[in-house]
C-alpha cells in the first residue's frame, strides 16, 4: 500500500469513528490498533503499550493534574467571589462595565490555572447570573465568558502550551512568557469591542442603578485586596520557576499547594469542595491522559507506516507553496480539524508533522506556539465541535439556549482572528517578553 | 437481562469505584513527591528518585483511575451528532463502536503483559504462557528488567499496575456494554 | 520478490543522527536499490529508548543503533556500553578492543543468548560535562543534576552528582526549565551540534571516558532472513558510519575547543582528578565481582590499558 493511501485511510477512518460519538480515545486507539495489526508486521501489537511507556517518560505531563487541580480548587471554593465583587463595584458605573469587569476577572483567573474550564465555570456560575439580572444582553455576555475564559490557556500557566512545548521541544518558560502580551492584548481587544458596542447600544450593557453604585470609597479600596491573592499564587509559582530555583514540574506542585492553602485559609475548603476538586481532577486528568495515550499510539503507527512522509512530501514538494502560504494553510487545517477533532489528539497527532516543517521554513517555534494556542482557542469555541461550547451549555443558567451560545461567539471569534493576524504580522508581540526576560 | 449481568455490573462498578476513589487521592502523593524534590534540592542534596517516582505515580493515577473516569462520564466524545440523539440511539451506536474500544484495550493489555513478561526476564514469544507458568510455578524468573537510570528501580511493579489497570478498564467497558444492551432492550438495570 | 523493509531506530535525535547514522543509511538505500530499504527513525520516535531493546527483540522494530547501557539490554555486558569509566582514552581504542582483544566474541555470545544479532561496535566521542555553572574542582560537581548514561551516573553519584535520565530530545529544554544543571553525555562536538552549547556555559576538559562504545543490532530472525549480499552490505555501510564518526568527532573536539565561542573551558587539576581515576579502579573491581563474564571484560580492559601504557607515547602519556 502506498504511503499516501495509508495516510488517507487512517485519517478518514479516525474521523468516521469520531463521528459515531464513541469516546475520543477509544475511536483513535481503535483505529491505531487495527492499522498496527493489519499493516505493521511482526510486533505491531506492542505499540500501544510502548506509547504508555513513552507517556510515562514525558515528564512535563506531571504538570497537568497540578494545573487542573488548581483550577478546580479556585472555581469550587469560590475564592473568585471576592474578585468578582471587586470588578463589579469598580466597573459598574460604566456602560457595559460589568462585562468589561468580567474580562478582567478572567485575566486574573487565567493567571492562576492552566485551562479554561475554571474560568468558564466561574464565569458561568458567578458572573453570568448577575449579568443577566442586571439586564445585560444574554447573547453578548455568553460570548464574553467564552471568549474571556479562553485566555486561560494563553496567559501562563497553560496546559496547552506545556503540551505544545513537549511536542515542539521548546522551553516552556519562553512559551509561557510569549503568551502573556498576546493574552493581554486579546483581553484589551475584547474590552474595546464591548465598550464600543455598549456605547452605541447602551441597552446591551446598562449602567448599574445608583443605589448599587454608591459604595463608600473605603469599601471600594478594601475590595481591591481581593486582587492580591491571584498575584500571590501566580508569583509563588512563576518567580522560582523563571529564576530557575525550581523546575517546571516542581513549580506546578507549588502552585497547586498555594491554591489549596489559599482555600483553606479563607475557610472555603469544605468537604464538598474538597471532594469535587479531587474527583474532577482525576476525571479531567484521565480524559487528557487517555487521549494522549491513544494519540501517541496512533502517531507512532502513522509514522512507522510511512504516512508522515507522505504528508511532509505533500506540503513541501507537491504543493510548491511559499512559507507563508504553508503556514496559513496549516492554521486553516487546524481550524477545520478543530471542528471535529479533539484538540489534544490534534496536537499529538498533527503537531509532530507540522512543527518540524514550521521550523524548517525558518519560523520561530515559540511564536508558532502562540499562534497554535490561539487557533485552538478559536476551535474550542466554534461549532459544531468545541469544548467551550459544550462546557457553556452544561454550566450556563437554563434561560441560555444552545442557539444563544452559538450566536454569541461570532463577534468574539472575529476579534480573535484579528488578534491572530496581528501576531502573525508582528511576531514581536509574542516574542518581545521572552527575549527580554531571558536576554536573548 | 439475565440476572448474572446485574451482579456483574454491580461487582465491576463497585470495585472500580473503590479503586478509582483510592487513586484520586494520588494527586496528593504526587504533590508531596514534587514538593520534596524542590525542598531536597534547595536544602540538601537533590534526591535521585523523585522524578521517576513521580512518573510512576502519575501513570498509576490515570490508568488505575481510568475506569472510574468512565463511570463519571468524563471521557469526551465528539457529540456533533451524538449529542442530539435519543438515549436509545446513543446506546445502539455505543454498543457497536465500543468494540473498537474493547479491541484497543485488549491490545494494550496484551502489549502490557508481554512487556511485563519481559520485565520478569522472559524473552520468548509466548508471554501469556510464561506468566501463567510463573503463577503456577512451572516457570522461573529470569533477568529482572531495571530502569536505565542511575536509580535503577525494577520495572515489573509499575508494569503490573498498568496491566491491572487495563484489565479493570476492560471490565468497566464490558459493564458499559451490558448497560447499553439493556437500554436497547428497554430494560432497567 | 518484494522489497525488504527494515525499521531502524537510533538512540540519537535528528540533529545528531544527521551525522552519526543518516549518511550510512542513505548510502545503504542507494546501493540496495529495489532489494531493500532501511527506514531511519530517531530517538523515542517509534518506541521510547527504554523500550528499544524489547521492541527489537520482539520485532516491532528491526534494527537499532545504541549503546548497551542506554537501552538497558538484558545482558552481562550492558554496563560496558556507553561510557564505562576510564575504559578507553581514544576513539580508536574501541574498535581495537572489539576486533583484536576479543570483545566481539563476548558480545556476539551474549546477544545471541537473548535473540538479538550484534552486528558491529563502534566508538563515538569522549564523555565531558557541559554545565550552566563552572566546574573547577570536585566540590563543584556536588549536587548537580546531570543528564548522563546509567552506568556513568552510578559511578559519578559518589562525587555528589545527581544523575538524571530523560528522553534525549527533552534535554535542551530540561536544562532551560531547571530540571537539569548540566549534561555529561558527550564531547564538545555534540554539544555544539545538537544545541546544548546554547543552553550551557562551561565545558569541563576532564573526561570520564575517552570514547563512547555502542553498536548496531538487529532482530535475529530479520537478520537471518537477509540474503548474504545484503548482510554484507549492512556490515559495510554500518562500518562506514563508524568511520565517519572517527574523523568527525576527533576533528570537532579539537577545533571547537580552540575556535568555539559558546562554551568556556574549565579543568579540574590533574592531582584532584586522580581521585576520580582511582575510584574507577575500584568501580571496575566491583563490576568484575558481579559475574564471570563481567570479570572477563574487565580483565580485557586492564590488559589493553596496560599494553597501551607500556607502548608509551602516543598510545598513552605519563
Ligand atoms: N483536549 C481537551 N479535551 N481539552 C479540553 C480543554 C478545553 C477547555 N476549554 C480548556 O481549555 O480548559
Ligand atoms: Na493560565
Ligand atoms: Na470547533
Amino acid at each position: 500500500m502506498s504511503y499516501e493511501l495509508i495516510a488517507i485511510l487512517m485519517f478518514s477512518s479516525m474521523m468516521l469513528m469520531l463521528m459515531t460519538g464513541q469516546r475520543v480515545f477509544g475511536a483513535i486507539g481503535g483505529v491505531a490498533v487495527i492499522a498496527a495489526l493489519a499493516l505493521w508486521g511482526t510486533g505491531g501489537s506492542d505499540i500501544p503499550f510502548s506509547s504508555a511507556m513513552k507517556l510515562m517518560k514525558w515528564y512535563p505531563l506531571l504538570t497537568l493534574p497540578m494545573f487542573i487541580f488548581m483550577g478546580y480548587v479556585l472555581s469550587e471554593s469560590k475564592i473568585a467571589d471576592d474578585l468578582y465583587k471587586m470588578f463589579h463595584v469598580w466597573m459598574g458605573p460604566v456602560p457595559g462595565g460589568l462585562a468589561i469587569g468580567t474580562i478582567g476577572l478572567m485575566v486574573l483567573i487565567s493567571a492562576m490555572n492552566g485551562l479554561s474550564v475554571a474560568g468558564m465555570a466561574i464565569g458561568a456560575t458567578i458572573a453570568l447570573p448577575e449579568l443577566l439580572k442586571r439586564g445585560y444582553d444574554k447573547k453578548m455576555v455568553t460570548g464574553v465568558i467564552q471568549a474571556g475564559s479562553s485566555l486561560g490557556i494563553l496567559v501562563p500557566p497553560s496546559v496547552v502550551l506545556v503540551l505544545y512545548a513537549m511536542i515542539a521541544r521548546q522551553p516552556v518558560g519562553q512559551l509561557w512568557l510569549a503568551g502573556v502580551v498576546p493574552g493581554l492584548m486579546m483581553a484589551a481587544m475584547f474590552v474595546a469591542y464591548i465598550a464600543v458596542r455598549c456605547r452605541f447600544n447602551p441597552k446591551l450593557g446598562p449602567v448599574l442603578p445608583v443605589e448599587e453604585r454608591t459604595v463608600p470609597l473605603a469599601e471600594k479600596l478594601r475590595l481591591l485586596q481581593a486582587g492580591i491573592l491571584p498575584i500571590v499564587i501566580f508569583a509563588s509559582m512563576m518567580v522560582p520557576f523563571i529564576n530557575g530555583w525550581t523546575s517546571l514540574v516542581e513549580s506546578s506542585a507549588i502552585g497547586a499547594m498555594a491554591a489549596f492553602l489559599a482555600a483553606v485559609l479563607k475557610r472555603r475548603m469544605t468537604r464538598d469542595v474538597f471532594e469535587v476538586s479531587v474527583r474532577q481532577t482525576l476525571a479531567i486528568s484521565c480524559m487528557f491522559m487517555w487521549i494522549i495515550l491513544a494519540a501517541l499510539g496512533f502517531g507512532a503507527v502513522f509514522d512507522g507506516l510511512g504516512a508522515v512522509r507522505a504528508i511532509e512530501n505533500l506540503f513541501t514538494e507537491q504543493l510548491g507553496l511559499d512559507p507563508w502560504m504553508i503556514l496559513i494553510l496549516m492554521q486553516l487545517s487546524f481550524l477545520v480539524m478543530g471542528t471535529f477533532l479533539d484538540d489534544t489528539a490534534m496536537l499529538v497527532i498533527v503537531a509532530p508533522l507540522y512543527v518540524p516543517l514550521v521550523g524548517a521554513l525558518g519560523f520561530d517555534l515559540i511564536w508558532y506556539g502562540v499562534l497554535y494556542t490561539i487557533t485552538t482557542q478559536i476551535a474550542y469555541m466554534t461549532p459544531p465541535f468545541g469544548y467551550n461550547l459544550f462546557l457553556m451549555r452544561a454550566m450556563a443558567p437554563p434561560e441560555i439556549t444552545l442557539r444563544d451560545i452559538y450566536g454569541s461567539i461570532l463577534p468574539f471569534v472575529c476579534v480573535m482572528v484579528l488578534a491572530l493576524g496581528l501576531i502573525m504580522a508582528f511576531p514581536n508581540i509574542a516574542l518581545w517578553l521572552p527575549h527580554y526576560v531571558y536576554g536573548l | 437481562m439475565p440476572s448474572w449481568t446485574k451482579s456483574y455490573i454491580r461487582f465491576v462498578d463497585g470495585l472500580n469505584r473503590r479503586i478509582g476513589r483510592f487513586a484520586m487521592y494520588g494527586i496528593f502523593a504526587l504533590v508531596g513527591v514534587l514538593l520534596w524534590s524542590s525542598i531536597s534540592k534547595t536544602f540538601f542534596d537533590p534526591s535521585l528518585w523523585t522524578l521517576e517516582i513521580a512518573q510512576f505515580l502519575m501513570v498509576a493515577y490515570y490508568i488505575i483511575g481510568g475506569p472510574y473516569s468512565i463511570q463519571l462520564g468524563s471521557n469526551v466524545r465528539m457529540d456533533l451528532f451524538y449529542g442530539n440523539w435519543s438515549d436509545r440511539k446513543k446506546a445502539c451506536y455505543d454498543a457497536v463502536t465500543v468494540l473498537m474500544l474493547i479491541f484497543f484495550l485488549g491490545v494494550l493489555l496484551y502489549g502490557g503483559l508481554s512487556s511485563m513478561a519481559y520485565s520478569f526476564g522472559y524473552f520468548g514469544k509466548e508471554p501469556i504462557g510464561f506468566l501463567f507458568g510463573l503463577v503456577i510455578g512451572t516457570e522461573e524468573l529470569g533477568h529482572l528488567e531495571r530502569s536505565p537510570t542511575a536509580w535503577r528501580p525494577y520495572l515489573w511493579p509499575i508494569k503490573l499496575v498498568m496491566c491491572i489497570g487495563f484489565f479493570m478498564m476492560l471490565l468497566q467497558v464490558s459493564s458499559e456494554l451490558i448497560k447499553d444492551i439493556a437500554k436497547i432492550r428497554g430494560e432497567e438495570i | 520478490q518484494s522489497k525488504i523493509k527494515w525499521r531502524l531506530q537510533t538512540y540519537a535525535g535528528p540533529a545528531l543522527a544527521e551525522h552519526v547514522i543518516k549518511p550510512a543509511i542513505d548510502s545503504f538505500n542507494k546501493i540496495a536499490g529495489d532489494q531493500m530499504e532501511i527506514e531511519l527513525f530517531f530517538a523515542d520516535q517509534l518506541v521510547p529508548t527504554g523500550e528499544l531493546f524489547r521492541a527489537m527483540q520482539s520485532g516491532t522494530i528491526d534494527a537499532v543503533q545504541s549503546d548497551d547501557d542506554s537501552m538497558a539490554s538484558p545482558t552481562e555486558v550492558t554496563v560496558f556500553g556507553g561510557y564505562f569509566p576510564f575504559a578507553s582514552r581514544y576513539s580508536l581504542d574501541v574498535p581495537v578492543l572489539f576486533n583484536q582483544y576479543g570483545l566481539n566474541e563476548i558480545w556476539d555470545a551474549e546477544y545471541s543468548k537473548v535473540g538479538v544479532k550484534h552486528i558491529s561496535a563502534g566508538s563515538w566521542d569522549p564523555c565531558h560535562f557541559a554545565t550552566k555553572d563552572p566546574i573547577r574542582s570536585l566540590e563543584d560537581m556536588k549536587g548537580k543534576r546531570v543528564f548522563t548514561f546509567p552506568t556513568a551516573g552510578r559511578f559519578l553519584a559518589q562525587f555528589g552528582v545527581v544523575p538524571v535520565t530523560l528522553p534525549w530530545e527533552d534535554i535542551e529544554v530540561a536544562v532551560q526549565t531547571g530540571e537539569l544543571d548540566g549534561i555529561a553525555w558527550s564531547g564538545i562536538t555534540e554539544d555544539y551540534t545538537v544545541g546544548w552549547a546554547d543552553v550551557t556555559n562551561y565545558f569541563l576538559t576532564n573526561n570520564i571516558s575517552g570514547a563512547w562504545a555502542g553498536s548496531f543490532f538487529a532482530n535475529m530472525d530479520r537478520w537471518n532472513e537477509l540474503p548474504d549480499n545484503l548482510k554484507e552490505l549492512v556490515r559495510v555501510t554500518f562500518d562506514s558510519s563508524h568511520y565517519y564518526r572517527q574523523w568527525w568527532y576527533w576533528g570537532g573536539e579539537a577545533s571547537l575547543r580552540v575556535n568555539g565561542t559558546k562554551m568556556e573551558l574549565t579543568s579540574i587539576p590533574d592531582k584532584e582528578w586522580d581521585t576520580v581515576e582511582q575510584a574507577a579502579v575500584k568501580f571496575w573491581d566491583e563490576i568484575a565481582a558481579e559475574s564471570e563474564t563481567k570479570a572477563k571484560v574487565v580483565e580485557i580492559f586492564k590488559k589493553y590499558n596496560s599494553d597501551m601504557v607500556k607502548a608509551g607515547r602516543p598510545y598513552r602519556y605519563g
